[in-house]
């Protein structure tokens, strides 16, 4: 069964989750320092968050067709929460299809340390929202 | 200890022998195809090494539609199209590509048009984004360097951003690569010193990367000593098929262990100096190389050690620190004794690059996806020491 049921939820909850992580000072500065369009698509349930990051301040939107991604990373929703867990191995979930990477590999490479922090927020964000029935183990 | 998780994939059958490019119908049959299209650069039919190949081909049935022989040093995604738009219109069954890293880089991604049509920025650039597998391309190096003959990637300029793309998926990897030694005879000293230096930083920073697998360290561990004892016998007596034979298979094995296990910052450097100056990839690996390892030696004692044994240096009863420092000593001392043999620069300084492009590239270094891999955080003020070193 697919952790989320709705696109509406996985807007809610992941969605939710980006918007926080640019509440957090350092992370954001390290995000911001790319200066990226980053665009990910998922599946089961379907929606596309696009990360502009371009601008003085970053703006995230949903379904959005009118930015040209540097970067856009394809899969499952179920497999974007448990990487948020940090239980996803980038180059292994690459190499098996459970992502496909469109665009400046070097570039998400870079990213993958900036993210790094984000492991330990996710759970924290999601008890704190009220998601705790997401959480694993 | 192998690492949580790892793949080893290799779809390419690799033959081997000397003059065997000149008749490959035995693999050709498996393969299913009549009509082949040649992807090379003028300079390999200016040299008369194609035409043999394209005699085989054809004395086993094989119609080879056209040559296309416009593939320059660093290939660019015009000359893809071109190539990919020459291979449709002759309804080529598959591409044969002779020559270095460019022209075979060419023909796999002109197999990515070629098979699914699209446009190969917006569609293919990326990791694993090509939806099924490429109509066979047959990959021939004449040089023992790159060995993309055997890799899933491929990079190509954007001639209009001048930033270079990866193409990264299992799909890429060729059907065929055919190993003849005598292809890379006429290599000149300098460029056979070059591009083994590039393979034989393919084995060790792959050794050491973080992505290392017991199956990419057996293949780099046997490439490091092929190239050690074979690299100045090519570059002092070209004709030494022997030693051209063991540079050619040492860069295909290199070639399968970066693939699997990628490389480290000895790259990022050479990625940065090669987007600023005209500087060849492999001189700028070779003047990298152990500056790389003195940069990583704190967090590879073991491994240096190891190189150093498979090197058969003598470091018996030395600490494992002495003995990895002896690993990094006989790369030095490599290199010195190919700038003797053949000139290769192993100082920036002597290879184009001026001191005010040092920060650019420590710069380069650290943003480049290969600082990922490395066994040691890559932070500017460190790299840049380095390159002042180097430089």
């Amino acid at each position: 069964m697919a952790t989320f049921d709705s696109s509406d939820r996985l807007k809610t909850v992941l969605g939710g989750f980006f918007e926080y992580l640019f509440t957090v000072p350092e992370m954001s500065q390290k995000l911001m320092a790319s200066k990226m369009v980053l665009k990910f698509n998922y599946t089961e349930p379907e929606l596309s968050i696009t990360v502009d990051l371009t601008g003085p301040s970053p703006m995230i939107t949903y379904n959005d067709c009118s930015k040209k991604p540097e970067v856009e990373m394809n899969m499952k929703a179920d497999v974007a929460h448990r990487f948020w867990f940090g239980k996803v191995n980038l180059i292994m979930a690459l190499a098996r299809r459970e992502m496909v990477a469109k665009g400046s590999i070097p570039k998400i490479l870079k990213l993958l340390p900036v993210i790094k922090p984000a492991y330990e927020l996710y759970p924290k964000y999601l008890e704190q929202g009220g998601y705790s029935a997401l959480m694993i183990q | 200890m192998p690492p949580d998780f790892f793949q080893f994939h290799c779809p390419t059958k690799i033959i081997f022998n000397p003059g065997i490019s000149n008749d490959i119908s035995a693999e050709l049959g498996s393969l299913a195809v009549t009509r082949l299209m040649v992807v090379t650069d003028k300079m390999l039919v200016d040299l008369g090494i194609v035409d043999p190949v394209i005699a085989g081909l054809k004395n086993v049935g094989i119609q080879v539609t056209s040559v296309f022989h416009e593939v320059p040093a660093n290939s660019e995604l015009k000359v893809v199209k071109k190539c990919a738009d020459q291979a449709i219109r002759q309804e080529a069954e598959g591409l044969i590509a002779i020559g270095g890293g460019s022209v075979i880089d060419t023909a796999k991604t002109a197999a990515i048009l070629l098979t699914h049509g699209g446009d190969l920025v917006g569609d293919y650039s990326g990791a694993e984004t090509i939806p099924g597998p490429l109509k066979p391309v047959i990959a021939i190096p004449t040089t023992a360097g790159t060995g993309s003959e055997v890799t899933r990637a491929a990079v190509i300029l954007d001639e209009e951003s001048h930033t270079k793309l990866s193409f990264v998926d299992r799909y890429l990897a060729p059907a065929l690569a055919v190993l003849d030694p005598e292809l890379t005879v006429r290599l000149p000293p300098k460029l056979t010193a070059a591009t083994a230096m590039d393979a034989l930083t393919h084995a060790i920073e792959s050794y050491t990367s973080i992505q290392a697998n017991p199956i990419s360290e057996a293949l780099a561990a046997k490439a490091i000593p092929l190239i050690r004892q074979n690299i100045l016998k090519a570059v002092l007596h070209g004709e030494d098929i022997e030693a051209r034979g063991a540079l050619l298979t040492a860069a295909a094995m290199a070639g399968l262990a970066f693939d699997h296990a990628m490389v480290g910052v000895v790259h990022g450097m050479a990625h940065a100096t090669g987007g600023l100056v005209g500087i060849h990839h492999g001189t700028a690996n070779s003047i990298f190389l152990p500056w790389g390892m003195e940069y990583n030696l704190s967090a590879c004692i073991e491994k240096y050690s190891e190189i150093a044994q498979i090197m058969k240096l003598p470091v018996e009863g030395l600490s494992a620190e002495a003995a990895a420092r002896k690993a990094i000593e006989a790369v030095v001392r490599l290199r010195e004794e190919l700038k003797q043999a053949c000139g290769l620069p192993n100082r920036l300084r002597d290879a184009g690059v001026t001191e005010n492009l040092l920060e650019q590239i420590a710069e380069g270094a650290v943003n480049d996806g290969t600082s990922f891999f490395n066994p040691k955080e890559v932070i500017k003020e460190d790299v840049l020491k380095l390159v002042q070193r180097a430089f």
